[in-house]
């Protein structure tokens, strides 16, 4: 009798011990009503480590030691996710994770607040936010007494999230490596001192997306660089009327984690072109990039750390860049010039298609009328969703959107391409475009000129 | 006067066979309305129209009601236009009819002009007088040969053989000049004047001829040698080999300066 018990009682704590060796850490799911009741907020730190990539430990403030491999020599970036209106898990926060361990091997901490975060009272929780950032502070600062680096310390946020971010640099005094602040939150922060969002000072390097800043996205610059994709307001491929559901709200707000997942991966590179404004940018007088030397226009994503010391010393930096609908959203840049010899000035949209082993890619210059002079260059900004190696074939259409006007012929005396990433440029000379129609030859390298 | 007599005649028993129903006049005043309202312009019944009139003769309290909707003297000048509207001018066309015709006449000018203006568009730069042609703008160059088969006899330009190769060379290089848009106006001859060593190179000079005004402008950039060496390269690029035969010019191998 008194060896079934011993038997029994040591049977229960391997398991026991079993069970908790291999438990995994969920990050919190709540659904609508606990949004509609409203939640208190209670922080939770997931750790993830290229040791546990899929599975995560739940770290506390107190006991470091528990977790072994929550090495403090190593980056330690802190994913921090925004208002959850109805209390569901963000669907990229794994898949974040994941890719972050991909790059480097660092430490992930997912910063789950989504008690706080899930309320349909926004204003609820914006006002979470700051203590969630208080709540962070302390855990940071425990760190650093464990012997972490704060220069090692990476934050990155999502909308309110991107202000936890900004609050926690500024209680540490802005001494954290980084910060990347992804569509940041405007409701209820926009107009608001630097004090009281993300701004410059809350940490060494601050680099913002913006993708929403007529919607859920804060509209003007916040940190030391700012990239404003598709000038930060309607994301192609997002819906454009109510009619689609909530993806109308979110999607143009959520596009901002997908394409900082896209620079993760590093399968193609958006570089962000420093610019007045948007309209600038799509006019084509905003791409030069010799101010930064051989490395070209910063890349936004990740990478963009490369260009952190002249960015530092430019101290605010507003670029724009375009992207396409899906995955893979880089687009491929191409300056077009071209000289016409009509006698009358001509208004009108250029669409240029390259071919090139059996692929094809259109780029349409129509974001406005475009004005063709007699014998003076005209630059124009042509985007591609893919980018061709080899372009074989090239195809220009000119069309003016006028119906009962005649036809015009725009007379091209050359047009050149150059791509802006490889430099290399090819021409055409002496083409007629009629309006509307469709004229493809083969492009010949240009013998380089200038009039 | 005629027809708007009878008419009122028409609407008043129209108007007391609904007055039936509704009982006091406040009802009939809606209905008047009502009637007015349904009544198309181009309906041609004019029954409506009686609804100011019969109004006016009804009692005070009605006349409260009716404000709202139109006062009798509203309703009687939207009564006068349609009976206006109504008058036949000639034959069965009344003057509604008429005003659209008009309106679609007007429309049918201003479309028809347009498209007049589209058909009979002249280009301005298809428009010039060959006549003011006059300063010559020459470029000499070579190109090589790859293709042909190297012959003694080409090297001394009277033989048979070097004057037929020099011809066709001749009207090849006439033909691609000619057939461009931009430059084939000023062009005047090509001429073929020497070949040259083993890999056969051939001595060309290009003459075109431009206007006096202007000059600078097409000298520096439509008659510039950049313009004149890229069109002929670019008909090299576009040229397939294998079809070219003995013709090919190597497109690497085109020089071309301008001739001081």
């Amino acid at each position: 009798m008194f060896l079934w018990q011993y038997l029994l009682t040591l049977l229960l704590l391997i398991t026991v011990q079993i069970c908790k060796a291999q438990r995994c850490e969920e990050f919190t799911d709540l659904n609508l009503c606990h949004a509609l009741i409203g939640t208190n907020l209670k922080v939770r730190l997931l750790l993830y480590t290229r040791e546990n990539v899929t599975c995560a430990t739940l770290v506390s403030h107190a006991n470091f030691s528990s977790h072994p491999q929550f090495n403090l020599s190593r980056t330690t970036a802190f994913i921090i996710h925004g208002y959850r209106p109805t209390g569901s898990p963000p669907a990229w926060i794994q898949k974040f994770s994941d890719m972050l361990l991909a790059r480097e091997d660092m430490n992930v901490i997912v910063v789950d607040w989504n008690y706080g975060a899930a309320n349909v009272n926004y204003f609820k929780a914006v006002e979470n936010t700051y203590k969630a950032a208080d709540n962070l502070t302390a855990f940071i600062k425990i760190m650093q007494e464990n012997g972490a680096s704060l220069n090692s310390i990476y934050l990155i946020g999502v909308s309110l999230g991107a202000h936890i971010a900004g609050f926690v640099g500024a209680n540490l005094n802005g001494s954290i490596g980084r910060i990347t602040g992804l569509d940041a939150a405007g409701p209820q922060f926009t107009g608001n001192p630097p004090e009281k969002r993300l701004d410059p000072t809350d940490a060494q390097f601050v680099d913002v997306l913006h993708t929403d800043i007529d919607g859920l996205g804060f509209r003007e610059p916040l940190g030391h660089i700012d990239f404003y994709a598709n000038g930060g307001t309607d994301q192609p491929g997002c819906p454009k009327t109510m009619f689609s559901g909530s993806s109308y709200f979110k999607c143009d707000h959520q596009r901002s984690v997908m394409l900082f997942l896209d620079s993760l991966d590093r399968t193609c590179t958006s570089r962000g072109f420093p610019c007045s404004s948007y309209k600038d940018f799509l006019n084509g007088n905003c791409l030069n990039c010799e101010g930064f030397g051989a490395e070209g226009c910063p890349v936004f994503g990740y990478d963009v750390t490369k260009w952190r010391d002249v960015l530092l010393k430019l101290g605010q930096t507003k670029t724009y860049f375009n992207t396409n609908k899906v995955s893979p959203y880089c687009t491929t840049s191409y300056r077009v010039d071209v000289m016409i010899w009509n006698q009358d000035v001509r208004w009108g949209y250029i669409t240029v298609k390259l071919h090139g082993n059996g692929k094809e890619t259109v780029a349409t210059i129509n974001h406005r009328a475009s004005q063709f002079q007699k014998f003076t260059e005209t630059k124009l900004f042509a985007q591609f969703d893919k980018d061709l190696q080899s372009v074989k074939k090239m195809s220009l259409k000119f069309s003016t959107g006028n119906v009962l006007k005649p036809k015009y012929k725009l007379r091209v005396l050359r047009i050149r391409l150059t791509h802006l990433e490889r430099k290399e440029s090819f021409c055409r000379y002496d083409v007629i475009l009629e309006e509307n129609k469709e004229v493809t030859f083969r492009p010949i390298p240009c013998e380089d000129s200038n009039f | 006067m005629d027809i708007e007599l009878q008419t009122k005649t028409n609407g008043a028993t129209y108007l007391s066979k609904e007055q039936v129903p509704a009982g006091n006049g406040d009802g009939a005043a809606y209905r008047i309305t009502e009637v007015g309202e349904e009544d198309g312009l181009l309906s041609a019944q004019t029954s409506g129209c009686n609804g100011g009139t019969v109004a006016s003769d009804h009692a005070v309290e009605t006349q409260i009601n009716l404000e709202k909707i139109h006062t009798p003297q509203e309703t009687s000048a939207v009564c006068r236009i349609k009976g206006e509207l109504n008058e036949v001018i000639f034959w069965r066309v009344k003057l509604w009819m008429a005003i659209i015709i008009l309106f679609f006449f007007i429309f049918a000018v201003i479309i028809m002009s347009m498209l007049l203006c589209s058909v009979i568009h002249e280009d301005k730069d298809e428009i010039f007088d060959p006549s003011t042609f006059q300063v010559p703008q020459c470029f000499n160059g070579s190109f090589q040969l790859p293709n042909l088969v190297f012959t003694e006899e080409l090297f001394t330009m009277s033989s048979n053989e070097s004057q037929t190769l020099a011809g066709e060379l001749r009207e090849k290089l006439a033909d691609l000049y000619r057939s461009s848009p931009a430059l084939g106006r000023y062009f005047s001859k090509a001429d073929i004047y020497a070949f040259r060593n083993q890999l056969l190179l051939a001595d060309f000079q290009l003459t075109f001829l431009m206007p006096a005004e202007h000059q600078d402008q097409l000298r520096n950039i439509t008659l510039s040698r950049k313009m004149v060496y890229n069109v002929f390269r670019q008909f090299l690029y576009d040229q397939e080999p294998d079809e070219s035969g003995q013709m090919y010019i190597d497109p690497v191998s085109l020089k071309m300066f301008l001739k001081h």
